[in-house]
């Protein structure tokens, strides 16, 4: 199944379920931020990536160039959970 | 699920010399509870308080309803994150070539929305 396929079928089953009052605060707080014109500031492609130094799982120190040194990277941000 | 997604496509995309690097919010040791419970095969890193993200310009700060219905719900966001800020990065995906520059770039201000790994492996192979 496609990934957007399941992500509908989590909200359709999370949003049958949830307080209605609960999905309009999260529905405008989506529109809001849709609204907020974050999407005109985000990184672009053509843009250079900014280098970071973060901890991985094993709690070293990795930077984004010693990767990309390698070869193409495809770098995720994702918020945890979903 | 992005994460389950992605993961099942490492091995694709280390055939295409590429590697795939993910960055959350959460603390290291979540994110290595995670890493443990989806058997990761790529790299997840912490980036606390979405200093990164910020770079990126994906860093918001969450409304202050929406925190207080998370809190309802037991989401504790300042546990999983490790700080009391409240924000969070848009979820993105993006291709950084060998010059580190952006060649695709996938983000969605609404989080529900997630582009199949598919379509990244595709935008991969155009520009090996």
């Amino acid at each position: 199944m496609p990934l957007q396929d399941k992500l509908d079928k989590h909200k359709k089953d999370f949003e049958a379920k949830a307080p209605k009052e609960a999905l309009a605060v999260m529905h405008r707080a989506t529109k809001d931020l849709v609204e907020s014109g974050i999407m005109a500031r985000t990184i672009k492609v053509g843009d250079r990536a900014p280098d970071f130094v973060l901890k991985n799982t094993g709690n070293q120190d990795v930077s984004l160039v010693e990767f990309t040194g390698r070869g193409p990277v495809i770098l995720s941000f994702y918020r945890g959970r979903w | 699920m992005e994460l389950d997604a992605l993961n099942e496509n490492v091995d694709a995309i280390s055939t295409l010399g590429a590697r795939l690097v993910l960055v959350s919010p959460n603390t290291i040791a979540h994110n290595q509870t995670v890493a443990e419970q989806k058997k990761l095969a790529c790299e997840l890193f912490s980036d606390p308080g979405n200093t990164v993200a910020a770079r990126y310009g994906l860093k918001y700060t969450m409304a202050a309803d929406l925190k207080a219905l998370y809190q309802q719900f037991g989401v504790d966001l300042e546990d999983y994150n490790g700080d009391a800020s409240w924000t969070l990065p848009l979820p993105a995906r993006m291709i950084i070539d060998t010059d580190g520059i952006v060649r695709y770039a996938a983000i969605n201000a609404d989080y529900t929305v997630r582009p199949d790994p598919a379509e990244t492996i595709a935008a991969l192979k155009t520009i090996i």
